[in-house]
């Protein structure tokens, strides 16, 4: 930091937007001095698509396939939240096996999104192995996944009321054997990446921001939690059956990317063992509850939030009653974390970008919607 | 902070310049007049509302509206502050000295909806390209390029005079494989 002060020549680096480790079409304007930078702005806007207004123009049902283009890595989680957030305009309750449909899903998909961010993570930092460890274990999440759904990416599984399928023969005692072997295969990412004194050497004290910092850019997910804050939004404001399970919130306190991996890698099996929670308590029943055929929530508005791998995704719906939202916005949890991102890399040096960069686990499809 | 205590002593501070507040649930619900959306939010800043969830707009057809989801990490009682602006030069006090977080969603609310935020560091479009025309979600909003949504397969069942049975029919035809195509690649 101390040869920010210096007088040396000014440089404007541009980072992206065709690079492979801006995780999809993100610029980077970096001003630097020598190696260190001193600015970065993030142009974002690549791919938008303007998501809220085509909302505007479908039914209720009709977003839900939309949302899968959200965050495409965790399309059941962008179901959940929106499916959730109309329910709750609309009063309904969704039947007990159904939730607990929900759930599974929900954090298998969890982990499936953190593989690939640690995955990908280890690609940006020159570690190739970790990557396609990664992969085998989402392949396996994948299978389970086509096996309920029929698709591999963008399930458009969730329904306004419950669930269009139950799961298939077989399926938990697939999934439980998933999860058998899953949990074998954790030690195995900390042997390749958190063991490694290189690996934490690299990533040790880079890319920090402070806590006070973090709530004042609205962060959330896993960027909060790396900065000692508690805050996950299954357990402070729980929605669905949350309540229900006993899991940790992995907290660390080094702010830095360090930290975050800590957290993700944590997470992982927190998610694991709710889903055998889960799966050990699936009661029987329907799976769907009595909705009208064309869904028409009352007139009013609701902003509900929930807890996705990468923080908190909210849903603002405005209805007039009609069978299509009046407006309908996306709070992306990545569109926020990556506002913080200049701060984060005020200071560090220019082979830090990627690093600090990929610890913030960006999906652009959200951020530019 | 309960719900109910922050409604009476926003109400005791600002009085008409709040005009309409309810508690429904966890949540205060208000309306603000613009004049006093920046201090009303300095003040729930300085009760522990610390974080800024959401700052978005809408499009009423006789005015906009900036929408404020705020909310604290110590306690559950969350604020949802409205302000209406009329649709001639909406412009409104930027309240990212308060929340940094509003940033972004600023711009991002000025970009779609062609609010200004005064004092705002860095105001610019963020989402569309900087020479963009117009503000999308703006009820209003018309676009040559915007192809009308058709559900297919429904027009049939839709009652139609019999003169008119054709001649939409024939220009939607050669559409739906390519248009659905591109979209969804």
């Amino acid at each position: 930091m101390d040869r920010i002060g210096e007088t040396m020549e000014e440089m404007y680096v541009n980072m992206g937007p065709q690079h492979p480790s801006t995780h999809g079409v993100l610029r980077l304007l970096l001003k630097l001095d020598g190696e260190y930078i001193t600015d970065c702005v993030p142009y974002v806007g690549y791919l938008h698509r303007c998501h809220e207004k085509i909302g505007e123009n479908r039914t209720y049902t009709q977003i839900i396939p939309y949302t899968d283009r959200l965050d495409y890595l965790a399309s059941m989680s962008m179901n959940f939240g929106y499916v959730l957030t109309v329910e709750r305009l609309m009063g309904l309750k969704v039947p007990e096996r159904a939730e607990y449909m929900r759930v599974i899903l929900a954090e298998l998909q969890r982990i499936a999104s953190h593989l690939i961010w640690l995955g990908t993570f280890g690609l940006d930092l020159g570690n190739f192995t970790i990557f396609i460890y990664c992969f085998r274990e989402r392949e396996m999440i994948l299978d389970l996944f086509e096996a309920v759904s029929g698709q591999r990416l963008n399930y458009s599984f969730y329904r306004i009321g419950g669930m269009p399928m139950d799961f298939t023969e077989n399926w938990v005692a697939d999934c439980q054997s998933f999860l058998a072997w899953f949990k074998q295969k954790l030690p195995e990412y900390d042997a390749l990446m958190g063991d490694n004194v290189l690996f934490q050497k690299r990533v040790q004290g880079i890319g920090v921001i402070a806590p006070e910092m973090a709530v004042d850019y609205g962060l959330s997910g896993p960027m909060i939690r790396s900065c000692g804050i508690r805050w996950d939004l299954r357990r402070n404001d729980p929605y669905s059956i949350y309540d229900r399970f006993e899991f940790e919130i992995p907290v660390y306190e080094g702010r830095d990317v360090w930290a975050r991996y800590l957290v993700r890698r944590r997470e992982m099996a927190e998610s694991a063992r709710i889903v055998e929670h889960a799966l050990a308590q699936l009661p029987a029943g329907d799976i769907m509850a009595k909705v009208p055929k064309s869904i028409k929530p009352p007139a009013g508005q609701i902003y509900c939030r929930t807890e996705s791998p990468r923080g908190e995704l909210g849903f603002y719906l405005i209805s007039d009653g009609s069978t299509k939202p009046y407006r309908y916005k996306v709070r992306s949890p990545a569109f926020v974390n990556l506002s913080a991102v200049p701060e984060m890399l005020k200071g560090c040096l220019v082979a830090d970008v990627v690093a600090v960069l990929g610890s913030v686990d960006i999906v652009l499809g959200e951020v530019d919607r | 902070m309960k719900p109910e205590e922050l409604l009476e002593q926003l109400k005791q501070k600002f009085g008409d310049a709040i005009t309409e507040g309810e508690v429904k649930g966890a949540e205060v619900c208000l309306t603000a007049a613009p004049g006093a959306s920046w201090e009303v939010c300095r003040f729930l800043r300085d009760a522990g509302f610390e974080y800024l969830n959401c700052l978005s707009g809408a499009d009423w057809i006789s005015r906009l509206e900036v929408v404020y989801d705020i909310s604290s990490l110590r306690h559950s009682t969350k604020v949802h502050l409205r302000v209406s602006l009329g649709r001639e030069n909406p412009s409104v006090r930027s309240v990212t000295d308060i929340w940094r977080a509003a940033n972004w969603h600023e711009r991002e609310c000025y970009d779609l909806f062609g609010v200004r935020f005064e004092g705002h560091p860095d105001h610019r479009r963020i989402l569309l390209p900087e020479d963009w025309v117009g503000f999308p979600l703006r009820k209003d909003y018309r676009d040559e390029r915007m192809v009308p949504y058709t559900d297919y397969g429904m027009e049939e069942k839709a009652p139609k005079a019999e003169g008119e049975k054709a001649a939409p029919k024939a220009a939607a035809a050669p559409k739906p494989p390519s248009a659905s195509g591109a979209a969804g690649s």
